[in-house]
């Protein structure tokens, strides 16, 4: 192909060249790292939790009445809410939890292999009432669950560091405390006081309450009984299907139960909503400013490739006059298009580098995957051609007497 | 002058209306884009309160693990709230104008009506001094008095929201409210008092509205109230009672105190390392003295309100606007030298370089004026919808300064664009076009 004349003609317009060019190469830094940012972001909201989130619903309950102040009181109505939750029809297992998994509210504290002179590690837990595992459907990968006599401890004398308690750790945080053994068995001791517990059972994924954290997926379960004159939550797990019909009966059910409380029905799903608000929110704002970015862009070259079919009116005709077909004049400016956006991309793939640098440093962006750094350049160089192919089309059929129109 | 340029830049925007309407939007949207974020980056680092946030300070005081500091990161910060029994302490004080412990819970409130079901409503228990030290306004009533604090008088201030919920936004100081079982009488209605930023307690969500209703301090006891924000603690303990809570070491309120002038702020240190030496000798506390006393501004810095994605937004949106400038001095070039003909006659009838560079200077600006006032109205839009985006969350809003780095944004994307169109018009050659007619 004509590659030598094309570029001739083409460095005749420089300030043409250079304004497409540096169009592109910072549209494609935007771009790139927009997608980037976008696709860590939503990698972090599908992330698997371990639990069958689709059939989960959650009861927040927050009591006013006074009787919730007497502690018989409030381990009776566990165990009748509980009883009533169980035996409702479409619901396959409840429990109650102290605090509730992707809630972005939860508790945390220091745990490290008994005698130990490792550094600690901040682990999420969970309080729950007995079949915690069966409601959340988690794998248990070793040991054993939780049974009867596990609930059955004296909480006083573990206070004091002369009961142990049995808990079930998630995976994550078994390989963290234990990296190279089973866990199962095993001690482990709070930093701060001789509580010690020993280690029944291991669980597969398992997410903590806070997803996004500098807690990582560690999580771990403790038999116990959640809930105080505070707060009493459940997490229900229904049949297959059965969400949206138990879901509006749950509320009505609680309260026929004990009225004292405000009652907050939510499914797993708008709890984890809640939770990535900012995330989706990014997400759909980068997406739109994409779309704009490539929308204006694409304007530019329309727009600059007119300009110049305009201005080259004459030799289009003289050439069309010479012999050219209109193919040969799409051709033209189509080449010429490849050569632009080429060194814009060329330029753009250090600006893209660049950018993500600066990103990383300034705000924790993630750093860049290098297939992106294909897919983007791609999809801007497709772009290019369909942008240009408008005024290549105009410029074919620019008539060839024009060429001696004015002579 | 600049009438008649702006005049002659209108008609030539009028000649090719297509082309003016493309150029006005492609800028329009880039102002649009850069003036959301960068009033959104604004609203979260700004400072909320100007004229006294180098008044007012947020204690820290350090009673921390002897063994580790509170934050690994940062081991010289003391811990981010102070726990109950230092705030009992340092409330004796009588240094500050004016000073507030709180802290954000969660209250039932229990409506007289029979259909009325109780609800939820968040809630800030604090002292009397909370009000004028964050200048909070009223539409009616106004704020209870020390003697209340004192006295543990049952009142209640409510926010507009609330006093239309339950009493339908009349004037209803006086009027009974039942919270958690107890009846408070409402002192005061707040009005349109609603920082951009919730600085006073940046624990969660800083950007949310303030709380619904206020209730004096100290029913935390009586009432057995609870924090519904961050609790931090170092020492296990049983707890068995409410009183073992408090009695804990546990970090959960949030301490506020106005100094008016440097004299009372070092007068007030020097009380607060007195307190911490006092709890030294009586070894309740292993740290060194580290009490901190940080302004508005400082304790956002330290919190760090900024988002990461606020600032990533930022950037972006810089770089959007700097795309779609390159585009206008593409568009623009076309077109202005495609006019070079006329001013090649212009040139050879005396105008001067300077005046054919000013008139199409003008020209760019107008656009970016235009562009600047359809980018104020998207990105009105666009707030909107970020705003619905994020559930509420957040209420960001146009406001003037808003409107004013548009206009600044958008004068200064129609210089950038238009220096280089406007140079190479200037510097035609009236020979060349002359000989052509």
């Amino acid at each position: 192909m004509e590659l030598g004349p094309i570029f001739r003609a083409l460095m005749h317009n420089k300030s043409r060249f250079w304004l497409i060019a540096l169009e592109v190469a910072l549209t494609l830094a935007i771009v790139t790292n927009c997608i980037n940012v976008m696709l860590d972001m939503r990698s972090e909201f599908l992330k698997p939790s371990g639990m069958d989130e689709d059939n989960l619903l959650v009861v927040f309950t927050e009591p006013f009445a006074p009787e919730f102040k007497e502690e018989e009181f409030v381990n009776a109505l566990r165990d009748e809410d509980l009883l009533r939750l169980r035996s409702f029809p479409g619901v396959a297992e409840a429990s109650g939890f102290h605090q509730i998994p992707l809630s972005g509210s939860g508790s945390a504290s220091r745990r490290r292999p008994a005698g130990s002179e490792l550094d600690t590690t901040v682990a999420p837990l969970f309080i729950v009432t007995d079949r915690a595992l069966q409601t959340l459907d988690v794998d248990l990968i070793e040991g054993r669950d939780f049974t009867a006599a596990d609930f059955d401890f004296d909480m006083e004398a573990y206070e004091q560091g002369d009961a142990v308690r049995n808990v079930i750790l998630n995976q994550a945080l078994a390989q963290k405390l234990f990296p190279d053994e089973s866990a199962v068995g095993k001690v482990i001791q709070n930093d701060s006081s001789d509580r010690a517990e020993t280690v029944i059972g291991v669980v597969g994924t398992l997410l903590n309450s806070w997803p996004s954290s500098r807690y990582g997926e560690d999580a771990m379960l403790l038999p116990g009984k959640p809930g105080n004159e505070y707060r009493m939550r459940y997490i229900v797990r229904t049949e297959p299907g059965a969400s949206g019909s138990v879901y509006a009966e749950l509320e009505g059910l609680m309260r026929d139960t004990e009225p004292g409380r405000v009652i907050t029905i939510r499914t797993m799903e708008e709890v984890k909503r809640r939770q990535f608000v900012m995330n989706l929110a990014l997400i759909k704002i980068l997406t739109v400013v994409i779309f704009l970015l490539v929308a204006v862009t694409s304007i530019g070259i329309i727009g600059l490739t007119s300009f110049s079919v305009t201005e080259r009116t004459r030799q289009i005709g003289t050439r069309r006059a010479l012999g050219a077909t209109r193919v040969d004049i799409v051709r033209h400016f189509l080449v010429e298009n490849w050569m632009i956006t080429g060194f814009g991309l060329a330029l753009g793939l250090v600006l893209t580098i660049g950018l993500n640098i600066a990103l990383t440093n300034a705000a924790d962006a993630p750093k860049m995957d290098w297939y992106l750094l294909v897919g983007g350049p791609v999809l801007l160089w497709a772009t290019g051609i369909v942008a240009a192919l408008l005024p290549a089309i105009r410029a074919s059929k620019v008539a060839p007497e024009i060429a001696t129109r004015t002579v | 002058m600049l009438a008649y340029q702006i005049r002659i830049a209108l008609k030539s925007l009028r000649r090719n209306p297509a082309l003016s309407v493309l150029m006005v939007c492609a800028i329009g949207l880039g102002i649009a884009v850069s003036s959301a974020f960068i009033t959104t980056y604004y609203l979260m680092a700004g400072d909320p309160i100007p004229d006294k946030s180098d008044q007012l300070f947020y204690v820290e005081i350090d009673t921390w693990d002897p063994e580790s500091p509170f934050d690994d990161d940062y081991p010289e910060r003391p811990p981010n709230q102070i726990s109950y029994r230092d705030l009992r302490a340092i409330m004796e004080s009588d240094i500050p104008t004016y000073q507030s412990g709180m802290f954000k819970s969660s209250l039932t409130i229990q409506p007289e009506g029979e259909n009325e079901s109780p609800y939820r409503a968040s809630s800030r228990l604090c002292f009397a001094g909370f009000f004028p030290m964050f200048e909070v306004t009223f539409e009616f009533g106004g704020p209870w008095g020390a003697s209340v604090d004192e006295n543990l008088e049952p009142v209640v201030v409510i926010n507009g929201e609330t006093n239309r919920r339950l009493f339908g936004g009349e004037d209803s100081v006086g009027r009974e409210l039942r919270i958690n079982n107890r009846n408070f009488t409402v002192v005061g209605v707040i009005g349109d008092w609603r920082p951009d930023v919730k600085f006073y307690d940046l624990n969660n969500n800083p950007f949310g509205e303030p709380e619904e209703i206020f209730i004096p301090f100290n029913f935390l006891e009586s009432m057995e109230i609870v924090s519904s924000g961050n609790d931090s603690n170092w020492k296990t303990y049983a707890r068995d009672t409410y009183q073992d809570f408090l009695e804990s070491e546990s970090v959960w309120i949030q301490m506020w105190a106005q100094l008016d002038n440097r004299k009372q702020k070092q007068a007030y240190l020097a009380f607060l390392d007195a307190y911490a030496l006092e709890l030294k000798k009586l070894g309740r506390h292993g740290r060194p003295v580290n009490n901190v006393l940080l302004s508005v501004t400082e304790y956002m810095k330290t919190e760090e309100v900024v988002q990461d994605e606020a600032k990533m937004l930022l950037i972006i949106s810089i770089l959007f606007l700097i795309v779609c400038s390159v585009n206008l001095i593409g568009i623009l070039l076309g077109k202005f030298l495609g006019r070079a003909p006329e001013i090649g006659v212009r040139r050879a009838l005396g105008a001067s370089r300077l005046s054919v560079f000013l008139q199409h200077i003008v020209e760019c600006e107008v656009v970016g004026l235009l562009g600047g006032a359809l980018g104020l109205v998207l990105s009105w839009v666009a707030l909107q919808l970020i705003n619905r985006l994020f559930d509420n969350l957040l209420a960001f809003h146009l406001d003037l300064t808003m409107v004013l780095a548009a206009v600044i944004l958008s004068l200064f994307a129609g210089l950038i664009a238009g220096l280089y169109p406007a140079w190479r018009i200037c510097r035609v050659a009236p020979a060349t076009y002359l000989k052509l007619q």
